[in-house]
């Protein structure tokens, strides 16, 4: 078996396009959370989203490529370009021709879906645009990355709503452990900042007005948000023998379906994944030293989170620093657990803890450290990043200092 | 018909029960609502009366209408204005009411 480690890093997010902007954003708590601009807001009740507005696709695309990426597609493009930059990784052709791209996402192409069912059924439109299809498929970004960097080897995407990136990286770490692909190109991109997804969303009753105060006593709701974030993975020997910056080691990756109720989280399935990851990864739940939390700010996703890290993790709980992202981030849903990954493999680097944003008053029922606000230097060896999905959906990578 | 009649009707399709179960005491989350039963009600008497019903997570009367202790909500749904059918009935009336009002 092979131990694999995270080589390259590439984002593009809220609060920047670049690992440098991303990571001093998160660190000083400033939130991508702000008024929507980019889709009309009369008809929506809550006017807040972590929008990427510092994107030009013209930047990085001639004008007949970019009409046949979505949205999604382009930031998962950008932000793979960036990652394989970023390695440093000059690709030979047989290494190509084995390269992974696991790519995780939700709701696929939804602004072309969107703008296409907008034409047909409100304005009466005769046809649909011929790249329609092609632009709102799932697994658009991940072909669009394979045909942009000429990855030839095992390519599709995961979707499992908001734990689509973390299961992918899963999925692509364990092709690179076993020796199924010598390296590969994994994250998650999501794109869905609609009318048709705000309205849902709202009926749903879960969006706050406010802003993302994850397990903040006062928080109120969940904060959409957009974006991407690409890894390059490969094993360690191969990153030592070139010399490549390691940012850091994946250990393991647990996984667990609740069986239960479609939106609801159950303790326990939450726990039981975390509590995989820690056995794949042969490491003993006193060794985590950080959690990056789904924490989504939803009354009860925190509270039920909060038990959900008793259960895995029993008394070494309350030595844990835990903190979400989403205060800074929002939820990205399928791009969400790989932009965390990002936040949490970038925290081993640069042995920093990144705060929870936006958070003001304890609450009783979150009694953990959540460090509030403000950044914290401190040895990190071991740290744990956490996804959970509508449909009871789990996975939870774990990572090490390089 | 009577809005009364129109909350037990709906809830009495959405939980599947017979209509004449529905007595304005009994509690949802007795007859066995979970938090997405309880947005589709909701929903259905919004769409009926063209009214706007002030349900949120983390609302501030909080009242478990999937009456789980180990289930909780991701959505903050289970956390609810009303605890009874004559609850929902109550407040429709008064959303019904202040928009003949306006």
């Amino acid at each position: 078996m092979n131990r694999v480690v995270i080589t390259g890093i590439g984002v593009v997010t809220p609060i920047g396009n670049t690992r440098d902007t991303f990571w001093s954003a998160l660190v000083e708590a400033r939130s991508g959370i702000g008024p929507i601009t980019i889709i009309p807001t009369e008809r929506l009740n809550s006017r807040i989203a972590a929008q990427v507005l510092d994107f030009n696709p013209a930047d990085h695309f001639d004008a007949r490529r970019v009409s046949l990426l979505d949205r999604f597609a382009q930031f998962a493009v950008v932000a793979a370009r960036a990652a394989l930059r970023d390695a440093q990784l000059e690709l030979s052709e047989e290494m190509a021709l084995e390269a992974a791209t696991i790519i995780g996402n939700s709701t696929g192409g939804m602004n072309t879906l969107d703008d296409s069912f907008f034409k047909l059924y409100g304005q009466n439109a005769a046809r649909a645009h011929p790249l329609s299809i092609p632009r709102l498929m799932s697994n658009a970004a991940c072909s669009a990355i394979s045909m942009d960097l000429g990855l030839k080897g095992p390519t599709y995407t995961i979707a499992s709503a908001c734990s689509s990136g973390t299961h992918a990286i899963g999925q692509a770490f364990q092709m690179v452990r076993t020796g199924q692909a010598p390296i590969a190109l994994t994250g998650g991109t999501e794109a869905c900042l609609t009318v048709g997804t705000f309205k849902g969303w709202e009926a749903l009753r879960v969006l706050s007005s406010d802003t993302c105060r994850p397990f903040s006593k006062t928080r109120s709701g969940l904060v959409l948000g957009e974006g991407a974030a690409m890894f390059v993975l490969e094993t360690r020997e191969r990153a030592v023998a070139r010399g490549a910056p390691i940012y850091a080691e994946i250990l393991g990756f647990g996984m667990s379906a609740d069986a239960g109720d479609i939106t609801a989280i159950d303790p326990s399935g939450a726990a039981r994944a975390m509590q995989a990851a820690l056995r794949d990864a042969k490491v003993n739940r006193n060794e985590i030293d950080y959690v990056n939390a789904h924490g989504t700010g939803t009354a009860l996703n925190d509270k039920g989170e909060t038990i959900a890290l008793r259960q895995a993790f029993g008394d070494a709980a309350d030595h844990l620093a835990v903190s979400s992202s989403k205060g800074v981030l929002g939820h990205s849903l399928g791009a969400a657990g790989a932009v965390e990954l990002a936040a949490t493999a970038l925290a081993l680097h640069n042995q920093t803890i990144p705060p929870t944003a936006n958070f003001q008053e304890a609450d009783p029922d979150c009694d953990l450290d959540y460090v509030p606000n403000t950044a914290r230097n401190a040895p990190i060896q071991k740290a744990m990043s956490s996804s959970f999905a509508f449909g009871g959906l789990n996975a939870v990578l774990v990572l090490g200092r390089a | 018909m009577a809005i009364i009649d129109d909350v037990r009707s709906i809830i009495a399709k959405s939980l599947n029960i017979p209509v004449d179960q529905l007595t304005p005491e009994k509690r949802l989350d007795e007859l066995g609502a979970e938090s997405l039963d309880v947005i589709e009600i909701v929903f259905a008497l919004e769409e009926k009366y063209d009214i706007a019903i002030p349900l949120q997570a983390n609302d501030a009367t909080r009242v478990s209408a999937s009456g789980k202790s180990e289930s909780q909500d991701k959505s903050g749904n289970s956390e609810l204005p009303f605890a009874t059918v004559g609850d929902v009935a109550e407040m429709v009336e008064k959303l019904v009411a202040a928009k003949a009002s306006k």
